[in-house]
């Protein structure tokens, strides 16, 4: 019995020295090659200022336009982020033959994906951190930062469901398809969802459409950290959305040509 | 002897082509076995199951301590695969402790296998500055870091001149000296002759040889005899000193360690003969006789050759 528990607890030690070693290395490999993370950091961030600098100061009732943005416009700033860059790095590695280097050393692969998405975070705290800014220079940022910090840990935990997709194309598609199928995903779904532009100033066709939308839901939650509206409901989807993207990275996976 | 690979009548087909048919393969500890086999043979498949990455379809494969589908199992390989690059951004140093690390060893061990492959130099380099030599040898170093039971190298040589070659070799050769079994893959026999105890020749996905270099080597051809005849394929297997029959319309090519009974056996057969050559046949040239006399498509069923 012993035995067992401390053969367990080893294979702990391992796994948690294997995980430091992905993540170092992933750190290593976005630092040292950082213009595709640069853009997925910049590109929300530019439009985030745009956008700001145009429609921050309408009052949507107590909040600012500037504040309720950081939590839409704030969901497509951390998926370009989560969304892209777990997948198309796991279309790269496969592509190169590392992935299937890494199955052979018997790393398992939920590891090599924490690290993955673990390493992209800092970036997403980035783009949200740089957004926050942004709407204090232009005079629109009104929230406590107790209920800053909850809209970003809202986003982070929330993205995980999306990472989980684009990992699941990642296994499937070259490194340049994956990219192209995963913005084409997250752009139109930006839009429906109402994180560009308020769902309010759209036509009513789009909120019929965002209410399918996972990317809307996360939103949102995010948006409720600010104005106190309700969360059951968007969790529920959020969750439901996590366990069926956690189903296809894992089919996928397992169907994958590594 | 421990055996650290015993694959017995292994099947594994990609869509409707048998990559391999009845696979026999045994690897014992300190035992270094050559592959051989032209391209599209079924080596890498084999390696791909001998790794886990495939399972078979029939048949059974381990590896030194059971099942190579089985993580646990996977940790006491080194596998240099023939075709897998390294990541760009990271460094020399970072791919090795990296490979120590994953298969549960400390980082430090990285250290004596860095300076072993001459590549404590190279350590700070990121991998994008490396020639492909070089790039080889931190696979290699990367392989050999967890000190395997079973070394297990896909083409490992190509594309490396003869020096690199020589030190690839020497490197190999230490660790079977300790007890190390090695499985490595090629397509030129000298390569194998050269490191090899054990040359196994495959084709089409099964095993047409399995002895020593120098047996091998016993029974292969080292003469081709060159001419048009208007004999047929069996008449022709009937000559004595046939070993393998190459035929391309009219024109022959004739493997045979007995050229002068060939000959005389030859020319009262078919007095019509003419464009007579001989000449002698590199090992290369051999195996190329014996898996061409393999070939599925040449009209026979059995390898037409005397083994
Ligand atoms: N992924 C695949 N899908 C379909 N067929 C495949 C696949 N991989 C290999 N094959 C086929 O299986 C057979 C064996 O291929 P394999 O890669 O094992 O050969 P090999 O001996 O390693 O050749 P090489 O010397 O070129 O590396 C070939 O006919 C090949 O075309
Ligand atoms: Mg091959």
């Amino acid at each position: 019995m012993s035995g067992m528990t401390g053969v367990s607890a080893r294979n702990r030690v391992l796994l948690g020295a294997v995980l430091r070693v992905e993540i170092a290395d992933e750190l290593r490999s976005i630092l040292r090659e950082p213009t595709a993370l640069l853009f997925s950091v910049l590109m929300p961030v530019g439009f985030f200022a745009l956008f700001v600098s145009i429609f921050g100061g309408y009052d949507a009732g107590a909040i600012p336009a500037g504040t309720r943005m950081l939590a839409t416009f704030g969901t497509f700033g951390v998926l370009s982020v989560t969304l892209m860059n777990p997948g198309v790095g796991v279309a790269q590695d496969r592509e190169l033959g590392w992935l299937r280097a890494k199955r052979v050393s018997a790393v398992p692969v939920g590891v090599t994906l924490l690290a993955k998405i673990a390493a992209a975070l800092p970036y997403a705290v980035g783009v949200l951190v740089a957004m926050t800014v942004t709407a204090a220079l232009t005079g629109s940022l009104s929230a406590s930062p107790a209920e800053l910090l909850r809209v970003l840990g809202v986003l982070l935990v929330g993205s995980v469901p999306f990472a989980l997709f684009g990992v699941a194309v990642g296994f499937r598609l070259r490194a340049n398809a994956a990219a192209a199928v995963l913005n084409a995903v997250l752009m139109p779904a930006a839009v429906f969802s109402g994180l560009w532009m308020p769902l309010r100033m759209l036509p009513d066709f789009f909120a019929d459409v965002a209410i399918l939308l996972p990317t809307h839901h996360l939103a949102r939650l995010a948006l409720a950290q600010l104005d106190g509206g309700q969360v059951f409901g968007h969790v529920a989807v959020l969750l439901g959305s996590t366990a069926v993207a956690a189903t296809a990275a894992g089919l996928s996976y397992r169907y994958a040509r590594l | 002897m421990r055996t650290v690979l015993d694959a017995r009548d292994v099947w594994f087909r990609y869509g409707s082509t048998d990559a391999l048919r009845g696979v026999d393969l045994r690897v014992d500890a300190g035992e270094c076995v050559a592959l051989l086999g032209a391209n599209g043979a079924g080596k890498t498949t084999l390696v791909n199951l001998a790794t886990g990455l495939l399972s078979a379809r029939h048949g059974a494969l381990r590896t030194a301590g059971g099942d190579p589908r089985r993580a646990a199992v996977r940790r006491h390989l080194g596998v240099v695969q023939q075709s897998f690059g390294l990541p760009k951004a990271l460094k020399v140093r970072e791919l090795v402790t990296g490979a120590a690390v994953r298969c549960g060893r400390p980082a430090a061990t990285a250290g004596p296998v860095l300076a072993e492959l001459g590549l404590g130099e190279l350590a700070g380099r990121g991998a994008a500055e490396l020639s492909g030599g070089q790039q080889q040898r931190v696979r290699l170093a990367m392989a050999l870091v967890n000190e395997p039971a079973l070394l297990i190298l896909d083409e490992p040589t190509a594309g490396l001149d003869v020096s690199a070659r020589r030190h690839f070799r020497r490197v190999v050769e230490r660790r079977r000296a300790e007890g190390t079994g090695v499985l490595v893959t090629t397509h030129l026999i000298e390569e194998a002759a050269a490191v090899a105890d054990r040359i196994v020749v495959v084709d089409h996905g099964a095993v047409l040889a399995d002895e020593p270099p120098g047996a091998l080597a016993n029974r292969l051809p080292d003469r081709t005899v060159t001419a048009r005849t208007s004999l047929s394929r069996s008449g022709l297997n009937r000559l004595p000193g046939v070993i393998s029959v190459e035929m391309r319309g009219t024109t022959v090519r004739l493997g045979t360690r007995a050229p002068e009974a060939l000959l005389r056996e030859l020319l009262d057969a078919d007095p019509g003969v003419s464009d007579l050559r001989v000449e002698g046949a590199g090992l290369e040239e051999s195996v190329v006789a014996l898996t061409d006399a393999a070939a599925p498509g040449n009209g026979t069923e059995e390898p037409e050759v005397a083994l």
